[in-house]
């Protein structure tokens, strides 16, 4: 399209009586109601927006003080949806906030839900909810506008169904991960030990007993085992980890680090293999270390009246042992001091959380712990410490965000909102925003930069009518690692249905007991054996999610060779071509009804302007990338693709 | 048993990850002072106090109406008819506990004209709203007291942003792509030294795979420069030469190379070998500058620039200090640390040298610098290859006669810019406009088209005096800023605000390089544009 002849003639529009009412009356969905929530529900509401629904399932933490600027320290531990849709309110009481703090995955968000809606904006930070929104958007018919940031890139996209590229037609980098080999016995960088302290070692002392990890299961295996003794072993492993009865929490503490940090490193620098080619680790032994270390922990156990009486939000082991810098790394013995301290106050003051945790970046003690663990490992094998700023940030994949970033991208969002509203699809555009001097080849200076919305990649498999190929081995792989690891994981289906040539496995709320019981049946079974032939080369398996309205169809590839270093996850899932190409894209349905207020769209002043590169690289499959092409990305690629992600570029899959 | 409780790093823990915690201390220490506080004006603030500013003054002469409401989310019903600058002023201070603020209910005009001093002691003076005219005064005030002036002005669909400072240095310009120097092409005794110790032709299987690439590109090259009289490789033919060359070093099997995960990462690293390690031209530019001629009141950022020169021209010996990090690369772990030290080790020694020369430049010049530390001579080192001085244009060069015409008449008839040049000179004709009609077009009771030809004879007369001739957008851009009527749309203040709080923390900061001309915002189009005039 011509620069200059294109017109998004929407100033006119833009003060017209009859958009004003149309903005008045339209129903939105804002889904989020974090720091691009916040400043999305203000500017609507300052737009002329009236009928807004919020959904939100987080309640407000310290850290979102800075930038999510309409909750106060008074409103710490209480539903971000509802705090906001108040705060609004008060100011604008014309503007109608509906908030529900729940989960829009639920099934109650349905697609009829979602029909109720003229448009739907995005402000989430979490990939697979963000996938889940899409999927609903596109069966329910309403446009979509998108929406991620990370420090100081951000980017705004429209989508609507046969008109422009859903949110999955370019597929999107899914999380990074780690062969279980080097997380277990072979780690040689901090993020390697810290994925073990915090999914491995914190989950086993504190977490639920029942979840057991893909990593030990994996793990116990990968040393060669027969299936029988890694299971006994495993099982004995863990209830290494349970409190003896009458056991003080500082025998307890005591006895973990003398297991993890001594007896387990010399278990793996007897397998004498491993160290062919690689240092061997060094055992830590407690008693020369507590030597080392002034102000050990209490041999009597902590007790709430000691604390004075500390709400246990706040505990910390750092504050107890008057370790202040966190931006510094710690000595050897101070993390043994904190992570004999920090597993004591757990056990202590917050028991009735044992068995039940969950890792949370904003959770004080958990990160002092998961730090001290981590480090300590890394003293073992060489590994340079980090600080307890730095391991926070790693393990709870912070994502980097400020509050311009929000303000800007939130403005963007209302803007392609309003050329919706004002039935001007065609004047929609993504808009990139870069960090302060992008210079294009041009040479020209630019902070925002849009570009024109693609029609819907045919080859999309969840608008398009792609089929996925999936290399699996079908006689090791269980039906529930299918499930777990593939359709869930990967795929982003919430609640599945799995059909092939006289089989069908079914979930969902619809279902009794006794059907449950029976598909549950099938859950261990290796792939191959399932009834009807079971899964195995060349079979064609249809997931379906009735909710998603999603549909796809996997042709498998039965594949027994696996390179752990390069597939961790022994499965491959990539993209095939289409059989047949998709219908002619319709007219859109869902936006015609908004049509009439194109009457304004005569001026032909061109204001367009075509972005000069690619933001996003367009991948040919859905095989997630190995970790060395990753960086042979630029910084900014990598940024970019953070940005697209949120928070989810790191996780431990086997 | 002490308590200590650190809110704050929690509360900006995500900002902080961005410009670490001397970023946001001297974000902590900045006083900003707000010139009017509509939309734009508040939105900015907001988003700086929410970063965590020391303290804010706002001034603003006007009261509370019904329609600043409809707009401006910091003022609310209570606020009506009471001063505009006390509502948002006391919202403001609610939505972070430790930021003073205050206000003082004048109009900025008068402020400027009557009580220049006023903006002494402030770190950034952010001017929202206000006319050309009004601005030149305000800029000579700022630029005479060395206080950084951000002007922020939106106007319907169109929105512009513009910094002015005499001189803006900038130590963390934090780049995208920044190629760390690892020396391959000269390298330092010890690190040459180090390299060569290893014998490939000695070495185990598994030693030679694991031999970092960094020593197998310093043996490539040595050996290279032995037989090239100690030149590098220049010119393609060469470049596939050298790394013939250290495909040969590889081991066969049956003639057939092993694959060896160092060899290809030396392969596709030897660019390095080859590609620029001169001193970049922004960084000459500083050691040229007329400021090298230090007195006793030379900022930090000159004195450290001259201790640099001193430095290159003996211990660097033409080189900059070494940046000292290591990428991460295929290696055994014992071997990856060794080296990592080697670089460590020099690094710390070129911090040294540095800090040396910078103790006897500050005595010499009997410099009022008290002291500055060795953390900040170690990250001047470290981003020495990345430094940046920015001197802003005068806001009367950009609106008087030495306007840089040249850039602006492109802009005209380039296609991708030349409806934002369009609106940038409609938006200085309705400055002319008010002053000879003391209101903006379209703010009269005359229907807004009425006054199009007025406009567009102000707009004429300054087209002329660019040289330019109107571009096609020219008319219907003239009939929307009649129709805009000066006025404040909350979505576009939102967006402009949002980019003038981050040129705002860039300049505070000092941190990364801030946008250098005026830009224009165009919410029609969802395009920026920069002009440098
Ligand atoms: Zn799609």
């Amino acid at each position: 399209m011509n620069g200059e002849a294109a017109s998004p003639g929407w100033p006119q529009v833009v003060r017209a009586k009859l958009l004003q009412q149309r903005m008045k009356e339209a129903k939105i969905l804002a889904v989020g109601a974090g720091g691009i929530g916040c400043e999305l529900l203000k500017t609507l509401a300052l737009s002329g927006f009236e009928n807004v629904q919020v959904v939100d399932m987080d309640t407000i933490e310290t850290s979102n003080l800075n930038r999510q600027f309409l909750f106060r320290k008074r409103h710490v531990g209480q539903s971000k949806a509802k705090v906001a849709a108040e705060a609004v309110q008060r100011f604008r009481p014309s503007c109608k906030i509906n908030a529900m703090q729940a989960n829009i995955k639920e099934p109650q968000y349905n697609v009829g839900w979602f029909k109720g809606f003229d448009l739907v904006l995005n402000g989430l930070d979490n990939l697979d909810a963000r996938r889940h929104v899409n999927r609903l958007c596109l069966a329910a018919e309403v446009p979509l506008v998108e929406s991620g940031t990370a420090a100081y890139l951000g980017q705004v996209t429209v989508h609507i169904k046969g008109t422009y590229e859903c949110f999955e037609c370019q597929p999107k980098a899914t999380p990074k991960t780690y062969p279980v080999c080097t997380i277990r016995n072979t780690p040689d960088k901090p993020i390697h030990c810290i994925v073990w302290a915090k999914d491995l070692l914190f989950q086993r002392l504190f977490g639920r007993a029942d979840v057991v990890s893909d990593l030990d299961e994996a793990a116990e295996k990968a040393e060669g085992e027969t299936e029988g003794d890694a299971a006994a072993a495993a099982e004995q492993e863990a209830s290494f980890f349970v409190r003896q009865t009458g056991e003080s929490s500082f025998a307890y503490a005591d006895r973990v680090f003398h297991r993890v940090f001594c007896f387990d490193i010399e278990r793996v620098i007897s397998m004498k293999d491993l160290w062919k080619t690689r240092k061997p680790p060094v055992p830590l032994r407690l008693d020369e270390l507590r030597h080392a270390a002034a102000g050990a922990a209490s041999t009597n156990g902590i007790h709430k009246s000691s604390s004075s009486q500390q709400a246990t939000a706040d505990l910390s082991a750092c504050r107890l042992l008057g370790i202040r810098d966190s931006h510094a790394a710690w000595s050897t013995a101070q993390s043994a001091q904190v992570f004999l301290m920090a597993t004591q106050l757990f056990l202590d003051l917050r028991s009735d959380e044992v068995g039940a945790a969950v890792f949370d970046k904003d959770d004080a003690l958990a990160v002092e712990f998961v730090a001290a663990a981590s480090n300590l490992r890394s003293t073992c094998y060489s590994i340079s410490p980090l600080s307890l700023f730095d391991i926070k940030g790693m393990a709870g994949n912070i994502v980097h965000a400020i509050a311009t970033t929000n303000a800007i991208v939130s403005g963007l969002i209302v803007a392609e909102a309003i050329k919706l509203l004002a039935g001007m699809p065609e004047n929609c555009r993504a808009t990139h925003l870069r960090s302060s001097v992008h210079t294009g080849r041009s040479g020209r200076e630019r902070i925002i930069g849009p570009s024109m919305l693609e029609p819907p990649n045919p080859n999309c498999p969840v608008c398009g009518t792609a089929q996925l190929s999936l290399e699996i081995d079908t006689h090791k792989t269980t039906f529930k690692e299918l499930l777990d690891r593939v359709v869930r994981r990967k795929l982003a289906v919430a609640q599945p249905t799995i059909q092939y040539d006289g089989f069908m496995y079914e979930e969902g709320p619809d279902l009794d007991e006794d059907e449950v019981a029976d598909y549950a049946k099938f859950l261990g079974r290796p792939l191959h054996t399932l009834p009807a032939g079971g899964i195995k080369d060349s079979s064609v398996v249809e997931v379906s999610d009735q909710a998603q309205k999603l549909e796809l169809s996997i042709i498998v590839t039965h594949q027994e060779e696996w390179d752990e270093e390069k597939d961790p996850e022994a499965f491959s899932l990539g993209g095939k071509l289409p059989v047949a190409s998709a219908d002619a894209p319709a007219e859109d349905s869902s936006v015609a009804g908004l049509s009439s207020l194109t009457g304004a769209n005569d001026d032909d002043e061109g204001i367009e302007e075509v972005f000069e590169e690619p933001a996003f690289e367009a991948r040919p499959n859905l095989t997630s990338k190995r970790k060395r092409s990753d960086e042979e990305q630029s910084p900014i690629e990598k940024r970019l693709k953070a940005a697209n992600n949120l928070g989810e570029d790191c996780e431990v899959i086997d | 048993m002490v308590e200590i409780k650190d809110p704050k790093s929690k509360k900006y823990d995500r900002q902080l990850r961005i410009w670490g915690a001397h970023g946001q201390a001297a974000l902590e220490s900045a006083k900003i002072c707000l010139l009017n506080c509509g939309p734009t004006g508040s939105e900015t603030l907001k988003n700086l106090v929410l970063g965590g500013i020391a303290g804010f003054t706002i001034v603003d002469g006007s009261k509370v109406e019904q329609q600043d409401l409809g707009n401006n989310f910091l003022l609310s019903e209570a606020d009506l008819g009471h001063s505009k600058a006390q509502g948002v002023s006391s919202l403001l201070k609610e939505l972070n506990d430790s930021v003073t603020g205050g206000f003082v209910e004048t109009d900025p005009e008068q402020l400027i004209n009557d009580q220049p001093a006023f903006f002494n002691n402030f770190s950034l003076v952010i001017a929202t709203q206000l006319r050309e005219a009004t601005m030149l005064k305000l800029d000579d005030i700022c630029r005479a007291e060395g206080v950084k002036l951000l002007a922020v002005r939106s106007y319907g669909l169109v929105a512009t942003l513009r910094v002015s400072a005499a001189e803006h240095a900038i130590v963390e310009t934090k780049p995208d792509n920044a190629v760390g120097d690892l020396r391959f092409h000269a390298p330092w005794k010890e690190l040459h030294d180090f390299a060569m110790s290893f014998k490939l032709a000695e070495m185990d299987e598994i030693m030679h795979k694991h031999l970092p690439f960094a020593i197998l590109l310093i043996q490539a090259v040595g050996h290279w420069k032995a037989g090239h009289q100690g030149k590098l490789p220049s010119g393609s033919k060469e470049r596939t030469d050298f790394k013939a060359l250290l495909k040969s070093w590889q081991r066969q099997i049956d003639g057939i190379p092993v694959e060896e995960e160092n060899f290809s990462e030396a392969m596709t690293n030897a660019s390095k070998v080859w590609s620029q390690h001169g001193i970049p031209s922004e960084v000459q530019a500083i050691l040229e500058d007329d400021c090298m001629n230090l007195n006793s009141s030379s900022s930090t950022f000159w004195c450290l620039a001259a201790a640099l020169k001193r430095f290159i021209e003996q211990e660097g010996q033409g080189c900059l200090p070494l940046e000292g990090t290591l990428p991460d690369m295929h290696a055994t772990t014992d071997l990856y640390l060794q080296l990592q030290r080697v670089y460590q080790t020099k690094a710390e020694s070129d911090v040294t040298a540095v800090e040396t020369h910078l103790r006897a430049i500050l005595k010499d010049n009997a410099s009022s610098i008290s002291s500055i530390s060795r953390a900040e001579v170690k990250l001047f080192c470290k981003n020495a290859r990345h430094l940046r001085l920015v001197r802003f244009r005068r806001l009367s060069e950009e609106f008087g006669i030495s306007c840089k015409h040249n850039v602006l008449r492109q802009a005209l008839t380039a296609e991708d810019q030349a409806t934002n040049a369009t609106l940038y000179i409609l938006l200085r004709a309705v400055d002319r406009f008010y002053e000879s009609h003391k209101h903006f077009p379209g703010t009269f009771d005359s229907p807004p088209e009425s006054e199009i030809p007025m406009l567009k004879a102000k707009a004429g007369a300054l087209l002329s005096e660019v040289g330019a001739s109107p571009s096609p957008a020219w008319d219907d851009c003239l009939a929307e800023m009649c129709r805009f009527g000066a006025g404040e749309l909350h979505c576009v203040a939102a967006i402009i605000a949002g980019m003038a709080a981050q040129e705002g923390i860039k300049l505070l900061t000092k941190q990364f390089v801030p946008q250098s001309g005026t830009l224009v915002y165009n919410a029609m189009g969802s395009t920026t544009s920069v002009f440098c005039l």
